[in-house]
């Protein structure tokens, strides 16, 4: 039947655990400053840079998913659907 | 034996298991059946108002897949990746493009049949400080080919009370790739997939309910004059 012979590991791992502890850095450096600047007004500064170029050069070389990783490439993409109307 | 299911069945297979734990996690659980299915879309609203500020709910929405107690909740939530970002340093827009990636479980004999038990999303937001908005979309991007499935979600001040209340309104469409011959099956499979989605929807509120509490303590105990 093929189902239990079949038994590969569908492990669910995924491509980017690699960058877990840098991913982590930056989300915590973002949450706080969406918190404490963004939120209050204090948007013309970006904050979390290092964090940002560490994680993501780890994400480029770790992201074998090439739908995802096309996201990653570009740079400054300013896209949202339709939105909901109020 | 597997080797002779139709090719039709196997797509209806992978449809049940990507519409039953894609559907993200937001709002409540009251789902309105807004169009009918004679086009092979479906569209669902919901709409939830959070008796927090506006700027404590984003901030929520930020941290629900990070928390490691909300992790529990939302085990099939794997992994979110921020892949891009793009701040309007002149607007006070911020744009943001997130990977989130599905874990597909269910019967050991399904996830033989589909070959893969995760499901990647891609997330976009933009959040506007200046007007208070966030809005997200979320969509998938495996198994495109047999099903689309969109998420938009957007958090605005509620107009009876904007600066201690939020409301979400939430919109998923689902849109099945045309295979005709799938089309009565889709529909019983679907009522079934109603359920998941409305139990994936309460467990998100919940998830969102208990981080702005955490919030809310958080900047009490710090002191901190301000919404959050």
């Amino acid at each position: 039947m093929g189902f239990i012979r079949d038994k590969r590991n569908s492990s669910s791992s995924t491509t980017t655990s690699p960058c877990a502890d840098l991913r982590a850095a930056y989300h915590n450096c973002f949450n706080r400053w969406y918190s404490e600047k963004f939120l209050k007004g204090h948007w013309d500064k970006e904050e979390c840079v290092a964090e940002w170029d560490k994680y993501r050069d780890c994400l480029s070389k770790h992201l074998e998913d090439k739908n995802l990783s096309r996201f990653l490439e570009a740079e400054g993409v300013k896209r949202i659907p339709a939105p909901i109307s109020k | 034996m597997i080797c002779f299911l139709p090719v039709s069945f196997r797509d209806v297979r992978q449809w049940i298991i990507l519409l039953a734990f894609m559907v993200l996690v937001n709002c409540n659980a009251s789902v309105k059946h807004k169009t009918p299915n004679c086009t092979m879309v479906k569209a669902y609203s919901q709409e939830h108002t959070y008796k927090h500020p506006w700027e404590r709910v984003t901030s929520a929405s930020w941290r629900k897949f990070a928390d490691p107690e909300n992790k529990r909740t939302l085990s099939h939530i794997l992994e979110v990746d921020t892949l891009n970002h793009n701040l309007d340093s002149k607007s006070g827009k911020l744009y943001t493009t997130r990977a989130i990636t599905i874990h597909a479980p269910g019967p050991w004999f399904l996830r033989k049949i589909v070959g893969q038990d995760i499901c990647h999303c891609v997330e976009s937001t933009v959040v506007d400080a200046q007007t208070r908005s966030m809005q997200l979309a979320t969509k998938n991007i495996s198994l495109q080919k047999y099903v689309e499935v969109e998420e938009r979600i957007r958090y605005d001040p509620h107009p009876e009370n904007p600066n201690e209340w939020t409301i979400c309104r939430q919109e998923t469409s689902i849109r099945i790739k045309p295979l005709s011959t799938l089309a009565s099956m889709a529909e019983k499979i679907e009522q079934k997939c109603v359920e998941k989605f409305q139990q994936n929807s309460a467990k998100g509120r919940e998830v969102m309910e208990r981080m702005c509490k955490y919030l809310e303590a958080e900047s009490s105990s710090r002191g901190i004059s301000g919404r959050l």
